[in-house]
């Protein structure tokens, strides 16, 4: 009988690892393995010039210390901290505000609140072709401020409002994925609680505060770190609204370090552009999966 | 306290939800009334909010293109060759974890789950120099390859709990019938998760159709790129012709629209379980 235990769950094994195991050694081949490849990669000097005849040679921290002492790297990351920590404090608040308004029972909440999803849903190199076409000096954005009496500035081509012009079109993508998010944190909270705190005579500031925003916290948490981790990798958008300027003024390092690696083919340089960009992004997703493995438990 | 609403306060609250409808489906609209403008008037120095002589003649000069029809035919081998890919590896894989609990099921979660973060500009130059010596770089399967790398990973944690919640005796009934591993997974697990199944079927191949970077990095031929790598190809032959690249624009669009007006049930699903996009 033990014996035959044994060899059942011996058997188990096997299957799970039959279709399990080619999923996971693709992906250490496709991610696992580029991914290493890149950190030796920043460590060299490989370029076009010595990519054929393999003369690259490892020139330690240097990619990374010219970096660091590059005034453009540094608007570039200021860049991407700006952008990411814009679009995540618009499309929390908005998004989380369009949870709890869509999340009521009224004609057409759910029809509305999926049809906003489509933003979303699109390529962003369209999203980015739209973006150049509304904020033109002419364009509908400026004739919509024309219309209120206001002369809007010239978006695209001037640097201090370049940068707000993506944000903006980044936060209508993001706002409707914050409110999916947020909606089925929100539903999961029973009716009852707040029909109870109302029996009680609280308000609707008052259940907010303290039913709404404690029963939420890992929801919330998690839709910021996620939010911070696809935002602060950016690339599709700026690529075809601003191509990163005007005078890098909408660079961040997935373009600065595309342009490295693909404009300039400094492979080497483009891949420690990216190892930073990893880096922030490695201190954010520990956290996060820190509080998934607390949730699964 | 939903159902507490009155008539009044439903009503007002379906006005405010059409106008914010209004607010965020506006650029779609403005997208598409674009590409039926004539050339006047699509960058005429009087904006107008819609065709005042409609014309259908900047889809005819899209369509008259090889370059775009070639273009259009590679976004759907991107679609497809990424959605087999995931469904091939992904679904075995989500059933494996949720149905089995082995040595190293935490280890595999993480990795899919680390993976699903990972930006592109962390693996593109790498893939490119791999693909470079693989003589992968111009061939279909080289974008699919990479962006299915991330739809995997989506496809395991999205239908990892799908799998989990079918009844164990569902599984246990088709063993008794005889059912091999392999035979029970396609013939009693797939048809429970239907589902998931489709969700993971929409997904990654949106993923394929909206993919720009892996594409216009690993094909430099106009002829082997989708038509989001294009897009500053054809940006550059029509200049400001923006009723030409808005038609073009409106192109892509569509089977995100077609998709979504038919599954968004699937999608929506989709995302909340999964969280993610790529």
């Amino acid at each position: 009988m033990q014996k035959r235990k044994i060899s059942v769950s011996a058997q188990k094994r096997k299957e799970a690892y039959f279709f399990i195991l080619p999923a996971f050694f693709y992906i250490l081949l496709v991610m696992g393995y580029p991914m290493v490849y890149n950190a030796v990669l920043s460590l060299k000097n490989m370029d076009v010039k010595n990519l054929k005849s393999g003369a690259s040679v490892f020139i330690g921290l240097q990619n990374y210390t010219e970096l660091f002492g590059n005034e453009t790297f540094r608007l570039v990351l200021k860049n991407t901290f700006v952008f990411t920590i814009a679009c995540l404090v618009f499309q929390f608040t908005i998004g989380f505000a369009f949870a709890l308004f869509f999340k009521q029972h009224f004609p057409l909440s759910g029809l509305i609140r999926g049809m906003i999803l489509i933003s979303y849903m699109m390529p962003m190199a369209v999203t980015g072709l739209l973006g150049k076409n509304m904020f033109m000096n002419d364009g509908l954005i400026n004739d919509l401020l024309k219309r209120i009496g206001m002369t809007g500035p010239e978006w695209l081509t001037n640097t201090t409002y370049s940068l707000p012009a993506v944000i903006i079109m980044n936060c209508w993508v993001g706002i409707p994925f914050n409110m999916l998010l947020l909606i089925s944190g929100l539903t999961s909270i029973h009716d009852d609680v707040y029909e109870s705190a109302m029996i009680d005579g609280a308000g609707w500031g008052k259940r907010f505060v303290f039913i709404t925003l404690p029963l939420m916290k890992s929801s919330i948490l998690a839709v910021l770190m996620l939010g911070f981790i696809y935002t602060f990798r950016a690339f599709d958008l700026m690529y075809i609204m601003t191509k990163g300027g005007p005078l890098n003024s909408t660079d961040v390092l997935g373009t600065y370090s595309y342009m490295f690696s693909f404009t300039q083919f400094k492979f080497s340089r483009g891949a420690a552009v990216a190892m930073v960009l990893f880096a922030c992004l490695f201190v954010v997703g520990m956290f996060y999966l820190h509080l998934l493995r607390r949730e699964e438990e | 306290m939903d159902g507490m609403m009155s008539r009044r306060k439903k009503i007002l609250c379906a006005a405010i939800a059409v106008l914010i409808a209004i607010l965020f489906l506006f650029p779609i609209y403005w997208l598409v009334q674009l590409s039926f403008k004539p050339d006047m008037e699509a960058f005429g120095r009087v904006l107008t909010y819609y065709p005042h002589t409609f014309t259908v003649s900047p889809w005819q000069e899209n369509l008259d293109d090889p370059v775009f029809i070639t273009s259009l035919r590679n976004s759907f081998i991107n679609g497809f060759l990424t959605m087999g890919i995931t469904l091939l590896l992904g679904v075995p894989a989500a059933y494996g974890m949720g149905r089995y609990k082995v040595r190293g099921s935490v280890l595999f979660l993480l990795t899919f789950l680390v993976s699903q973060m990972l930006p592109a500009s962390l693996t593109l130059t790498p893939l490119y120099l791999i693909f470079n010596s693989a003589k992968l770089l111009g061939t279909h399967i080289s974008s699919p390859i990479a962006i299915a790398a991330s739809s995997i990973p989506f496809a395991v944690i999205t239908l990892r709990p799908f799998f989990r919640s079918v009844p164990v005796t569902l599984d246990e009934a088709a063993r008794l019938d005889g059912c091999g591993p392999v035979r029970a997974f396609f013939y009693v697990m797939i048809p429970a998760v239907k589902t998931g199944i489709i969700t993971i079927i929409v997904i990654s191949f949106l993923n394929g159709w909206n993919d720009l970077v892996y594409s216009m990095t690993f094909n430099v031929g106009a002829d082997m790129r989708p038509l989001t790598a294009n897009i500053y190809k054809f940006q550059s032959a029509y200049g400001t012709k923006w009723n030409c690249i808005m038609a073009y624009g409106t192109i892509l669009v569509l089977p995100v629209v077609i998709l979504f007006i038919f599954m968004q049930k699937y999608i929506v699903g989709g995302l909340t379980a999964g969280a993610v996009k790529e």
